[in-house]
């Protein structure tokens, strides 16, 4: 959380969808956009989309960003990364170089994150400053729920979610994942087919 | 401060409803209806017919507005459209072309 | 339970060719063709490769994995993993810098008027 706090200023650039608005068409702009109501149709931006936990989009989705923690029926292209939070849901494509579901969330479509290959760590655009261990996804869902509450004031137009993208776009370089423990050196012998299993414990 | 803001960069081509207030800083085109109030600022643009209980214009606005409770036209403003609501106020500045309906049967 | 503490490995410098099944969890260094058919827990450590249709109940991909997946209760693709085929869990994870491109298919539980 320590990380959202520091970008929290995104200028005059908050628009916000409330919880009783219903905005049914097409919905174009340059700039961050929250949806805590409902949106259907079509949605561009050249920013980021946060979709809060009461918020529905039924719409095709083409964003930057998404973060997704209520519900969005439809397809989403992203040019940089889609974010399914533990409570987000999701029925359509997914179109990004980026693909984040996080233990709870529910999904049913198609992903394509596009290259075949992984692409080596620095190259990465945006690696997130949330720290987290390489090898479970648990500690992960913590900070995309909580900042969901925080970001009810309506006093304040800009929640904190918007600036964990903002702090996402900073260049960091993740540390690459830790590598493999050493194991066990298994002797098989040189043909193929030999299965060789060990007991370890 | 109002939950819902429409900011400068957007531009929704469509319908809005809702029961609470918005206030637009972008471009709006197609239909409005609110509860509550609207408010269009000095840099929104609405093309659109307007039903609401308040709405306060220092923008553009293209369009009918009937209102429940009260039309604010801002210096500065410009708006096209007839105006129908029980109070109308037009600022010194503000421009405005279409007829003014006061006598609104409901209320 | 006695299944349930074995952990089997199939080390790196091993390919296995058919179908693969059994209880007790497995650790995946080596490279597996074929059929994979797990009781319980798979492991796809980041130097495995698994060219298989995989049903297990439980998988953790850190490696390769290309083929249908169909995992009774959770799926998780970390950080290191390429995955390319379509999912079937209750529960899906994409870690981020993860390559996944496919289908996933999960209960979703979407609101009444939509």
């Amino acid at each position: 959380m320590a990380a959202t706090k520091e970008f929290s200023s995104t200028g005059g650039d908050a628009t916000v969808i409330g919880p009783s608005i219903l905005i049914s068409g097409k919905l174009t702009g340059d700039e961050d956009l929250t949806v805590r109501g409902r949106v259907e149709g079509e949605l561009n931006l050249s920013k980021t989309l946060i979709v809060e936990t009461s918020g529905i989009v039924k719409a095709n989705v083409s964003v930057r960003n998404a973060i997704v923690s209520g519900v969005v029926v439809g397809n989403i292209t992203a040019s940089e990364s889609v974010e399914l939070t533990r409570e987000g849901r999701m029925v359509g494509d997914i179109n990004s170089p980026r693909v984040i579901i996080v233990d709870g969330a529910s999904f049913r479509g198609h992903v394509d994150m596009g290259n075949a290959e992984p692409r080596p760590q620095s190259e990465r655009p945006a690696a997130r400053p949330v720290v987290r261990p390489a090898t479970t996804s648990r500690p992960a869902t913590v900070p995309a729920r909580a900042a969901i509450p925080v970001a009810r004031p309506a006093a304040k137009p800009q929640p904190p979610p918007i600036a964990k993208v903002e702090a996402a776009a900073k260049p960091e370089n993740k540390p690459a994942p830790p590598p493999p423990p050493p194991q066990p050196v298994l002797v098989g012998e040189a043909g193929k087919k030999k299965v060789l299993v060990k007991k370890k414990k | 401060m109002a939950n819902t803001i429409i900011g400068s960069s957007i531009v929704i081509d469509g319908e809005i409803s809702g029961d609470e207030d918005l206030v637009i800083q972008g471009t709006v085109k197609g239909k409005i209806s609110l509860k509550e109030s609207l408010f269009v600022e000095a840099s929104g643009v609405v093309e659109a017919d307007i039903e609401v209980q308040n709405v306060d214009i220092a923008g553009r606005v293209t369009g009918n507005i009937a209102a429940t409770d009260k039309v604010e036209l801002k210096a500065d403003c410009r708006v096209v459209g007839d105006v129908r609501a029980p109070r109308i106020l037009i600022a010194d500045g503000a421009s405005f072309k279409g007829n003014v309906d006061m006598d609104v049967k409901e209320r | 339970m006695a299944t349930n503490d074995q952990i089997n490995i199939i080390g790196k410098g091993i390919t296995i060719r058919g179908s693969l099944t059994g209880g007790g969890d497995l650790v995946v260094e080596g490279r597996v063709e074929g059929q994979v058919n797990l009781k319980n827990h798979l492991t796809i450590e980041s130097s495995g490769v698994v060219e298989a249709d995989i049903r297990a109940d439980e998988l953790t991909i850190n490696g390769t994995a290309s083929g249908n997946i169909d995992a009774g209760t959770k799926c998780s693709i970390n950080q290191s993993a390429k995955v390319n085929g379509d999912i079937k869990a209750t529960r899906v994870v994409i870690e981020d810098g993860a390559v996944f491109n496919g289908s996933i298919e999960m209960d979703v539980k979407l609101p009444d008027d939509i």
